[in-house]
């Protein structure tokens, strides 16, 4: 048995749009108006073993929502090739969306004036569940994301934690061999957001379902994704454990010195050195490691200020993420 | 058979929703009332100007012809353009096509699902009344008047739903379609006989009422007329025509439209 849930194959997708030529009469740009061509996704190939939890991340406009949409068959790839499940999703869009479950973040697709329990009852023979089946799905899902004690308000009433909660058990009512997510813990507060992941990652546990996700947010991929995929400009970037994103791109570390008394100027800095924030309590300062080592800059810094602390470290990954995506703008 | 269990699961669901929440159904009765009780009012004032008669026709064959359009009319099958158009502008559609269904087939049960609750109450009460106080013409009497009624029915809720549906999906090439929706709107208006009942058309209207598909999505108001018991063949032959051929477009048309979908963010 194929050991790949998903398999993407140089997919590409363009859009095109007409737009209005000034010059041109209202009758041309009618009839005969300029088309403009758009590649949102630029001949993209990966694969998703079963079980795996990816990320696929990348700044606005990159191609993630469109990747998401062709891989279940919401939007039609202009070439290239999706297979998910042995399913090509263009072909087979109804039979895949019976081994996929699908969570957009900014939609609802529960029925907002009756409780819970009717919108999961209604995916449930959406679905072609028998009526059994279904009562049984739902008492595991009530009890898997303690939904009990909102499970008869109608859902408008219900808060977006627990409205995200309910969106995810509705999408798993089906036992979806793969869940994909668009940004689903969007608007959450922290409290919320940690308890959805803890949620992700027991469905994944006990079910074995793939998790799909795109995220903004770099608690989603840091506590979520085993893997990472970087998109930009349409492009794969980069793909890899998400373990290894920080440390791969780490070229750079930062370095705290917490002033003796105060700091009262500022010197310029040797080059490999340059000031991240500074006031009179406190400088940080970023080391470029392929420029000067830790131990040469802690030299030098320890001869221009007295210091009481030092702290060196990393950059967090929301600072790895963006320095890929600045790299990735100034290199294109 | 999934679907069937599909349809009546929407319908069941949407008639809950609608009970629970029964300020609509108080809505769509102010509608009727205010709209059909306007116009009877004026016809009657009319058919007594002309002794009561007019083109051959009485004023209780006009009011029960009236009737059935506001009736039908309360089904809200027509609201399906803008659910399309809905979906498309803000994006919803991409939650409909991750799932197992056919995109229109929901749609269309959905409309129907919106509409049915306000629709048999309405017409239960209103019936009663309107036999209570006009009584009924001797063409409601005859055996064949139900079944009729029923299957042209059913025959013009399929028809508005596909030619509602056409106007809906084209919202996939053009970005406003509510000047689209209003000539068709008023079409059906008019050609069905809302305005005016279609026995009192000039001859030629009365053509164009007939063979129009706008006309033909309306032909309950046919049925309470004496020469529905001769012709009633011939006018459900026209409505599956326009069925057959509406379908194919709309078919035709959903084919292409699901390669053009396009939703924010992709």
């Amino acid at each position: 048995m194929n050991s790949n849930s998903i398999i993407v194959s140089n997919l590409t997708k363009k859009f095109s749009f007409s737009v209005r030529n000034t010059s041109s009469g209202w009758l041309k740009n009618l009839f005969s108006p300029e088309t403009k061509e758009i590649v949102a996704v630029n001949d993209i190939s990966f694969s998703v073993k079963h079980g795996e939890r990816i990320a696929f991340i990348g700044p606005n406009g990159a191609g993630k929502s469109t990747t998401i949409k062709m891989l279940t068959g919401i939007l039609f790839p202009t070439s290239g090739k999706v297979n998910i499940l042995g399913f090509d999703p263009t072909k087979d869009r109804k039979k895949l969306a019976y081994q996929i479950g699908t969570v957009f973040g900014q939609r609802s697709q529960l029925l907002p004036n009756l409780p819970l329990t009717d919108s999961l009852e209604f995916f449930g023979v959406m679905y072609d569940m028998p009526e059994k089946e279904i009562k049984k799905r739902i008492a595991e899902l009530v009890e898997l994301f303690d939904l009990d004690s909102f499970m008869t308000q109608p859902v408008r009433k219900l808060s977006l934690g627990q409205r995200m909660r309910a969106e995810v058990a509705a999408s798993l009512i089906h036992k979806p061999k793969i869940i994909l997510l668009d940004e689903p813990t969007i608007g959450l507060d922290v409290v919320a957001k940690k308890s959805l992941r803890d949620l992700l990652l027991k469905i994944n546990k006990e079910e074995n379902t793939t998790m799909f996700l795109t995220s903004h947010d770099v608690g989603d991929i840091e506590s979520l994704c085993d893997r990472t995929i970087v998109i930009n400009h349409g492009v794969v970037m980069r793909d890899l454990p998400t373990q290894d994103l920080a440390k791969t791109f780490v070229y750079e570390k930062y370095i705290d010195l917490v002033a003796l008394s105060h700091f009262n100027n500022f010197p310029e800095l040797p080059e490999g050195m340059s000031y991240s924030s500074r006031d009179k309590n406190k400088i940080t300062v970023v080391v470029d490691i392929n420029k000067m080592s830790v131990q040469e800059s802690l030299k030098k810094l320890l001869d221009l200020f007295e210091v009481e602390d030092i702290d060196v470290y990393n950059a967090d990954l929301e600072t790895v993420i963006r320095h890929i995506y600045e790299r990735d703008s100034t290199s294109n | 058979m999934k679907e069937i269990r599909l349809a009546t699961k929407i319908l069941k669901t949407l008639v809950k929703d609608r009970i629970q929440y029964p300020d609509k159904l108080v809505v769509d009765t102010i509608g009727v009332i205010a709209r059909c009780g306007i116009l009877l009012i004026l016809y009657g004032y009319v058919f007594k100007l002309n002794d009561g008669v007019i083109n051959g026709t009485t004023f209780l064959f006009a009011v029960w012809s009236i009737f059935f359009y506001f009736s039908f009319s309360v089904l809200r099958l027509r609201d399906i353009s803008g659910e399309i158009m809905r979906d498309i502008q803000t994006g919803n559609i991409e939650v409909l096509f991750s799932k197992p269904i056919s995109y229109l087939s929901y749609r269309m049960w959905w409309q129907v699902g919106s509409g049915i609750y306000s629709f048999v109450i309405i017409t239960i009460f209103a019936t009663l009344a309107l036999i209570f106080i006009m009584g009924l013409p001797s063409t409601m009497t005859m055996s064949i008047f139900i079944p009729t009624l029923i299957l042209t029915f059913i025959c013009g809720a399929i028809l508005s739903l596909f030619l509602y549906s056409i106007v809906g999906l084209l919202s996939f090439w053009i970005e406003d379609i509510n000047p689209v929706f209003w000539i068709v709107d008023k079409a059906v208006m008019i050609l069905g006989g809302s305005y005016l009942p279609v026995a009192l058309f000039p001859a030629f209207m009365f053509k164009i009422a007939l063979w129009s598909p706008f006309g033909a999505s309306q032909f309950v108001t046919h049925t309470v007329y004496e020469t529905w018991q001769i012709n009633w063949y011939q006018l459900v032959g026209i409505q599956l025509f326009w069925i057959v051929l509406l379908g194919l477009v709309v078919y035709f048309m959903f084919e292409r439209a699901k390669q053009k979908v396009s939703v924010n963010g992709g």
